[in-house]
C-alpha cells in the first residue's frame, strides 16, 4: 500500500544544503507491522513526516494506495491524513482542554460528513483501548500510558488504513510500553490495519514482523 | 458540525485565558461603548432640537432681508429697507398669513444702577411677538400696541434674576439703561428651557416696542419678520403670497424660510455632528481592535502545538483560519454586547442630566453589533492567517 521510490529530502540551513533523506526506497504491504529503526539523526523522523504527508519530499515518488501523493495540494493532503492515516506520537499530543472522549472525536470534526453516532464510535474505541471509564477525564488526569491509549483510539477513529507511530513508547516505562506494543499487535492482527512504528529501540523493533533499518538517510537493504 | 465545534472550542479557549480575554474585552467594550454613546447622544440631541423646534410651531415662516448671500451678518449695503407700514400690511395682503411679528436687534451698553449687565441683549418687537414665539409672562404685562414710542421694556427671566441680585425691588418699575436711554421694566417673561431653536435667547432679552427700538437703537433696521400661517392654509401657499407681496413692493430682496427647510438643514447639520461623534468614538474602537489582534496573536503563538496536532489530524488551513476567526469574532461580539449596554447606559445618563428625552436608537445597537463583528473579522484575520500558514511540522515541534 505504501511505495517509496528514491525519496530525497534536503533542507537549506543558512547557506548550506543538508541532505536528510538520500534516496529512500521502501515498500509496505497492506496488513504489515513494520518498524523503521535507526539512531537519532538518521532521518527517520523526516521519513515519518513524508510518509505521514506532513512534509513533501524534495524529489522521488510516494504512492499511497496506488496513487501518487507527494505533490498533491495542501487541502487534499489534509484530507488524506484525515481519512487514511492515524498518527500516534511520542508525546501523545492530546489537547489538554478536551476530555479523552472529545480528543478521540477530534479527527471527525474535520470530515465533511456529519455523523450522529460519533459518540458511540468514540466510546467503542475507548473501550477497545481499555479507557472507557476515563472518557470524561482530561489528559492531565491520566497517566502517560493512559494518554497514549487515548491517542491510539484517536488514531483509529477515522478507520485509517495506516497507523503511523513515532516512538510511541518513548516516554513510557518498559512495562507500559509493552502494553502499548501489545495493543498495536492486536490491532494489526485482528483488524489488519497496517502499522508503521518509527523507533530507535531495538527491543520495540524486535516485536514487529519486519524491521527496516535506517542509517544516514537511506534504508539499509 | 465544524462550526458548532469551533464555537465550542472558541468559548473554551477564551475562558481558559480569562485575564487576557477580559483585558481584550475592556478595549472592545470601551470602543463600542463610546461609539454607541456618541451616536445615540447625537441622535438624542437631534430629536430634542427637533422637538423643541416643533413645539414652537411648524406654521411659522421667517422672512429675512437678503444681504446678498450672507444672511444675518454684516452691515446693510442694500439701498432699500423694510418699512414698518409695509410689514403691518402683510396680513391683509396675504390671506394665508394670520399674524406677523417684525423684530429689530439692538446693540449698546446695558446697565442697571451703574452696573453693566453682560448677558442681556435688547430687541425691539411688537405685541404679536409674545404669542408667535410661545412665550408667556411671569410678572406684569407684555408690550402692547399702545406702547408705541414708549420707554417701557419687558425683560427675560435671567435678566430679572440679575436685576434682583443687584437689588431691584420691586422689579417692575426698575429702570435699565440701554445706551443713553432709561427704560422702565413693565413685565418679565417666564423662563424657557435653553437650547431651543429660536434665533435669540428669550431669557436674556430686553424687549422694547418696535417703534421705540427703531428710534433708540443705533443702525436700527427691520431685518427679521416672523409670520404665522393661518390655520387651514399651507406653508407653501403663505410663502407664495409673501413672495408675491414683497416683489410687488419693489423693496429689498427677502429670503423666506419655512420650518421644513430649517428642519432639513438642522437634520443635515445634526447628521454631520453625529458622524463626527461617531468618528471620534471609532478611534477608541480601533484601539480596542488592536487589543483583540494582540490577544489573538498571543493565542496563536501559545497554541502552535495545538495547531500542529489539528493539522496532523486532518484540519485544512481553512479550518484553522476559521477556528481563530470565530474566536476573535466571539471575543469582539461579546465585547460589543457589553459595549452596547455601556454605551446606552452612558447616553441615558447624559440625557438624564441634560434633561433631554432619552430614546433608545435601534440603529445604534445594530451598528454596535455590526461594527464589533466587523472589528473581530478585520483584526482577527491577520492572526488567523498566521495560524493557518503555520507549517504543521514546525507547529508540532514547538512547545
Amino acid at each position: 500500500m505504501l511505495t517509496l521510490r528514491d525519496i530525497r529530502k534536503s533542507y537549506r540551513i543558512g547557506p548550506t544544503e543538508v541532505d536528510v533523506l538520500k534516496g529512500v526506497n521502501l515498500e509496505v504491504q497492506q496488513g504489515e507491522l513494520l518498524s523503521i529503526m535507526g539512531q537519532s539523526g538518521c532521518g527517520k523522523s523526516t521519513l515519518m513526516n513524508v510518509i505521514g504527508l506532513l512534509d513533501r519530499p524534495t524529489s522521488g515518488s510516494f504512492m499511497l494506495d496506488g496513487a501518487e501523493v507527494s505533490y498533491t495540494d495542501d487541502d487534499a493532503l489534509s484530507e488524506i491524513r484525515n481519512q487514511r492515516i492515524g498518527f500516534v506520537f511520542q508525546q501523545y499530543f492530546l489537547l489538554s482542554r478536551l476530555t479523552a472522549l472529545e480528543n478521540v472525536a477530534l479527527p471527525l470534526i474535520y470530515r465533511s460528513t456529519t455523523g450522529t453516532d460519533h459518540h458511540h464510535r468514540c466510546m467503542d474505541l475507548l473501550k477497545r483501548v481499555g479507557m472507557a471509564d476515563r472518557a470524561h477525564h482530561r489528559p492531565n488526569e491520566l497517566s502517560g500510558g493512559q494518554q497514549q491509549r487515548v491517542a491510539i483510539a484517536r488514531a483509529l477513529v477515522g478507520s485509517p488504513s495506516l497507523i503511523l507511530a513515532d516512538e510511541p513508547t518513548g516516554a513510557l516505562d518498559t512495562q507500559v510500553g509493552g502494553e502499548i506494543m501489545d495493543l498495536f499487535k492486536i490491532l494489526n492482527a485482528e483488524e489488519g490495519i497496517t502499522v508503521v512504528i518509527i523507533t530507535h529501540d531495538p527491543g520495540i523493533a524486535r516485536q514487529c514482523k519486519r524491521v527496516a533499518r535506517m542509517q544516514d538517510g537511506v534504508i539499509l537493504p | 458540525m465544524i462550526v458548532s465545534a469551533n464555537l465550542q472550542e472558541a468559548a473554551r479557549s477564551l475562558l481558559s485565558a480569562k485575564q487576557r480575554t477580559i483585558l481584550a474585552l475592556i478595549g472592545i467594550v470601551i470602543g463600542i461603548g463610546s461609539v454607541i454613546a456618541m451616536v445615540s447622544v447625537g441622535r438624542i440631541v437631534q430629536d430634542e432640537a427637533l422637538r423643541q423646534f416643533k413645539e414652537m410651531g411648524t406654521d411659522i415662516l421667517t422672512i429675512e432681508k437678503d444681504f446678498g448671500g450672507s444672511p444675518g451678518g454684516g452691515p446693510s449695503k442694500a439701498p432699500a429697507s423694510l418699512k414698518l407700514a409695509d410689514v403691518a400690511a402683510i396680513p391683509p395682503a396675504c390671506p394665508a398669513v394670520a399674524v406677523v411679528a417684525p423684530s429689530v436687534r439692538g446693540s449698546g451698553e446695558i446697565s442697571f444702577a451703574g452696573k453693566r449687565l453682560e448677558r442681556a441683549a435688547p430687541m425691539a418687537v411688537t405685541a404679536s411677538f409674545l404669542d408667535i414665539n410661545k412665550l408667556t409672562i411671569r410678572e406684569g404685562r407684555f408690550l402692547s400696541d399702545l406702547d408705541q414710542q414708549s420707554q417701557y421694556c419687558v425683560i427675560g427671566s435671567e435678566v430679572a434674576d440679575e436685576l434682583t441680585k443687584l437689588g431691584a425691588r420691586p422689579l417692575l418699575g426698575s429702570r435699565i439703561r440701554v445706551g443713553t436711554h432709561l427704560l422702565t421694566v413693565i413685565g418679565v417673561t417666564s423662563e424657557v428651557p435653553t437650547g431651543g431653536m429660536r434665533r435669540f435667547e428669550p431669557n436674556e432679552m430686553i424687549y422694547v416696542h418696535i417703534t421705540t427700538g427703531l428710534r433708540i437703537f443705533a443702525n436700527a433696521e427691520l431685518s427679521t419678520i416672523m409670520a404665522r400661517v393661518r390655520p387651514g392654509a399651507t406653508n407653501d401657499l403663505a410663502r407664495e403670497q409673501l413672495a408675491a407681496y414683497f416683489s410687488r413692493l419693489k423693496g429689498p430682496q427677502v429670503r423666506i424660510t419655512s420650518p421644513e427647510e430649517i428642519i432639513a438643514q438642522m437634520e443635515k447639520q445634526m447628521q454631520m455632528f453625529t458622524l463626527l461623534l461617531g468618528a471620534i468614538g471609532s478611534i477608541s474602537l480601533i484601539v480596542g481592535g488592536v487589543g483583540v489582534m494582540n490577544v489573538m496573536l498571543v493565542s496563536v503563538t501559545e497554541r502552535r502545538r495545538e495547531i500542529g496536532i489539528r493539522r496532523a489530524l486532518g484540519a485544512k488551513r481553512g479550518d484553522i483560519r476559521g477556528q481563530f476567526l470565530i474566536e476573535s469574532v466571539i471575543l469582539s461580539l461579546v465585547g460589543g454586547l457589553f459595549g452596547i449596554v455601556v454605551g446606552v447606559g452612558a447616553s441615558w445618563l447624559i440625557a438624564h442630566f441634560a434633561q433631554w428625552q432619552f430614546s433608545l436608537s435601534l440603529g445604534a445597537i445594530l451598528l454596535g453589533v455590526g461594527v464589533s463583528s466587523g472589528v473581530g473579522i478585520f483584526f482577527g484575520f491577520y492572526p488567523a492567517r498566521q495560524a493557518a500558514l503555520l507549517d504543521p511540522i514546525v507547529a508540532l515541534k514547538s512547545d
